[in-house]
């Protein structure tokens, strides 16, 4: 029987329906109801229509009543000649607490990725280029080690070593270089910032390898052979052909880490809530679901254009790749 | 076709081995290359001919024995710093990188501006016939394209040797033989030090001044083509280079520099030991060319030898035919060819034939 055009979208559409089910069920359903509370009236469990855009504009309100709108519009006093620019802004975007909080957790996030690339690169390279053929796969195996252990208790075990009389305290202490307690865990962002790290270097390990393995080792050779030392070799080919491995580790940390609940709410006394718990506190604590779901949104949005960002910049480098 | 020999070396090598691990890769390689010379690296595969190139380019450390390039010692060169470049067998093209981006490549640190140096890279793609094709991104060129951007690469750093890792095999037939022509063309017109890896021994007698040609590590026999297929120093080297017929032969007698063979099917006959140290005793074989070996018709008359035989099997191939014949009712049997001429027909198998041999064509092997 030949297979006319339509009968076979219809046998791929039958293929792919309980996965676009699930798919429907689990992302889209959720994903409708939270566009859908976010532009309700009302809180304290008691929601209603009509739609309204008064929860977005409350992102930007400001402690003691004021918006952000407001703040820029009126401009920069002029009277006061210790006020930069700079900190004009700066008054401006620590007073609305949401935007505050969402610039803070994309701040953080972005220090996270930069890091865990930083670290994770050298780590991919070493096994891509200097572990035998037969053994990568162990090393490979090795690195996800740290994921046989549920990730809280992991963030507990920073603590061991980090916090108060840890091990990191005693180091610093008997080397004599301090001689107080510096409890490094209670330091909030830097302590979110490395452990969160930590946590997803094996992510960034993983693409960096793979993009590392398809580069062609010919390629550094044709480098060295044209002039160049190991170093600028690295610099004009390993390091532009291995990027779309980099943007990949890039986005796979980032978008957990901005999102990310556990680490602020247990490391630095939860003193530095960001994204995930201001919405917890909103939905679940104040039952103010408009507005936690609209601050949702808002984050997803943020999170959204970072990432496209990122993939455009991808794109200009598998431009030209197989 | 025959290569002056007053040329300066290029290339010394003394006593090079090579060994990784337990394995012998290069044993003892002796020799020298010539300036301006087209030189060839022949061999099967792991027989150490890629091994060696890449020594001479530094991406190996030999294990001893000296390597000279231009009269300096490479041991302590690093391959970036060596004055030569390479065409590798993958082209190793820079995929993220445009045409003249690849090409100008190993331009970074030369003092020129970047006018010049954009006029250097233009004439470098006109020079391979890639005259236009600067601003094209490299992955979207073609096989040949890619060889043409390796060779405007090396050859735009102007080294003093340009190695090249069997760069035609990956081709198809036709643009292989038109790419040797041109390979050809290009090394006489730049004057640059050519040594060719290769397996195919045709590319190497066709493209070279002189050929190594290597069997496990060891150069087995260094000579300019004609010598290599018409003096071939082995019988391995005979084997790999055309085709060469085998005659068994038991010696009679030696006196001085000759010796008299009976050899199987063709008779007695005196040949000179200098070409091969046979001794009473050996039983050597005696090897001929199927061109030195001719058909006699009708009445013809053979100029020197003759020898009667029976055809076993024909191979027509247009311009010329070969014959399989069983010589002088014996079970040797040789392949000779005869060129297609008109009214001359294509005999058929079990034609009783006449064979003529000179046997100053003779090769004598131990």
């Amino acid at each position: 029987m030949a297979a006319t055009p339509g009968s076979e979208a219809r046998t791929g559409l039958k293929l792919i329906s309980p996965t676009a089910i699930y798919v429907i069920l689990l992302l889209a359903v959720p994903l409708a109801t939270v566009l859908i509370y976010s532009v309700m009236t009302g809180g304290r469990g008691n929601v209603s229509f009509p739609v309204t855009g008064e929860n977005y504009y409350s992102l930007l309100n400001t402690k003691g009543g004021g918006n952000l709108i407001d703040y820029f519009a009126k401009g920069m006093p002029g009277e006061d000649p210790d006020l930069t620019f700079l900190k004009w802004i700066w008054n401006g975007l620590s007073n609305a607490v949401y935007v505050f909080v969402l610039l803070k957790s994309l701040m953080i996030a972005l220090a996270v990725t930069l890091i865990t690339v930083l670290l994770a690169y050298p780590v991919a390279y070493f096994v891509s280029f200097h572990v035998k053929p037969d053994r990568k796969s162990l090393w490979l195996f090795l690195i996800t080690i740290p994921f046989w252990t549920s990730y809280i208790i992991r963030v507990s075990l920073w603590f061991v070593i980090l916090g108060y009389d840890g091990l990191l305290d005693k180091l610093l202490m008997s080397l004599g270089i301090t001689n107080t307690q510096l409890n490094f865990s209670s330091y909030g962002v830097p302590a979110i910032i490395f452990i969160l790290a930590h946590a997803y270097a094996p992510f960034a390990v993983l693409p960096i390898f793979v993009s590392l393995e398809k580069v062609d080792r010919s390629l550094l050779e044709a480098g060295q052979d044209l002039g160049e030392s190991r170093w600028i070799t690295f610099l004009r080919v390993t390091l532009p052909l291995s990027m779309p491995g980099v943007i990949a580790a890039s986005l796979i940390v980032f978008i957990p880490t901005v999102g990310d609940y556990v680490t602020p709410r247990l490391v630095g006394d939860g003193k530095q809530p960001l994204i995930a718990n201001f919405i917890e506190t909103q939905l679940l604590k104040l039952q103010d679901f408009p507005q936690g779901s609209a601050f949702a949104v808002a984050s997803m949005l943020m999170v959204g254009i970072v990432s496209v960002g990122f993939v455009l910049l991808n794109r200009r480098f598998i431009r030209g790749q197989k | 076709m025959t290569f002056s020999d007053d040329r300066p070396t290029m290339i010394e090598f003394k006593e090079v081995h090579k060994y990784y691990g337990d394995y012998h890769a290069l044993r003892g390689i002796n020799g020298t290359i010539k300036a301006g010379e087209f030189f060839s690296l022949l061999g099967p595969s792991g027989c150490g001919k890629t091994t060696l190139l890449r020594t001479i380019a530094g991406f190996e450390d030999i294990s001893s024995g000296v390597i000279m390039i231009d009269g300096k010692d490479m041991a302590s060169v690093a391959a970036n710093t060596r004055p030569t470049n390479m065409v590798f067998q993958s082209y190793a093209i820079f995929p993220h990188m445009t045409v003249e981006e690849n090409v100008g490549f190993g331009l970074r640190k030369d003092p020129r501006s970047k006018e010049e140096k954009a006029k250097a890279v233009a004439e470098s793609l006109d020079m391979v016939g890639l005259k236009g094709f600067g601003k094209r991104a490299a992955h979207a060129l073609s096989g040949g394209q890619r060889q043409r951007v390796a060779l405007a690469r090396a050859l735009i750093l102007k080294p003093k040797v340009l190695l090249l890792d069997e760069p035609l095999s990956a081709l198809d037939k036709k643009m292989r033989e038109h790419m040797q022509v041109e390979l050809i063309k290009l090394q006489r017109q730049v004057g640059i030090t050519f040594i060719l890896v290769t397996h195919d021994q045709e590319e190497a007698l066709v493209m070279s001044d002189r050929i190594a040609v290597m069997f496990d590590g060891e150069i087995a026999q260094l000579a300019d083509p004609e010598t290599l297929y018409r003096r071939p120093a082995t019988k391995k080297v005979a084997d790999f280079i055309g085709t060469m017929n085998f005659v068994p032969a038991d010696i009679l007698s030696e006196s001085g520099n000759s010796v008299d063979v009976d050899a199987k099917g063709l008779g007695r006959v005196t040949l000179d030991i200098a070409q091969a140290p046979v001794k009473s005793g050996d039983s050597p074989v005696v090897g001929l060319r199927p061109e030195t070996l001719t058909l006699l018709y009708d009445d013809q008359k053979a100029p020197e030898r003759e020898t009667a035989g029976v055809i076993d099997e024909v191979i027509y191939f247009g311009d010329m035919t070969y014959y399989d014949v069983y010589l002088g009712g014996t079970d040797v049997e040789v392949r000779l060819s005869m060129r297609n001429v008109p009214g001359r027909p294509v005999l058929d198998v079990g034609t009783k034939v006449r064979v003529a041999w000179s046997p100053s064509a003779l090769v004598l092997f131990r």
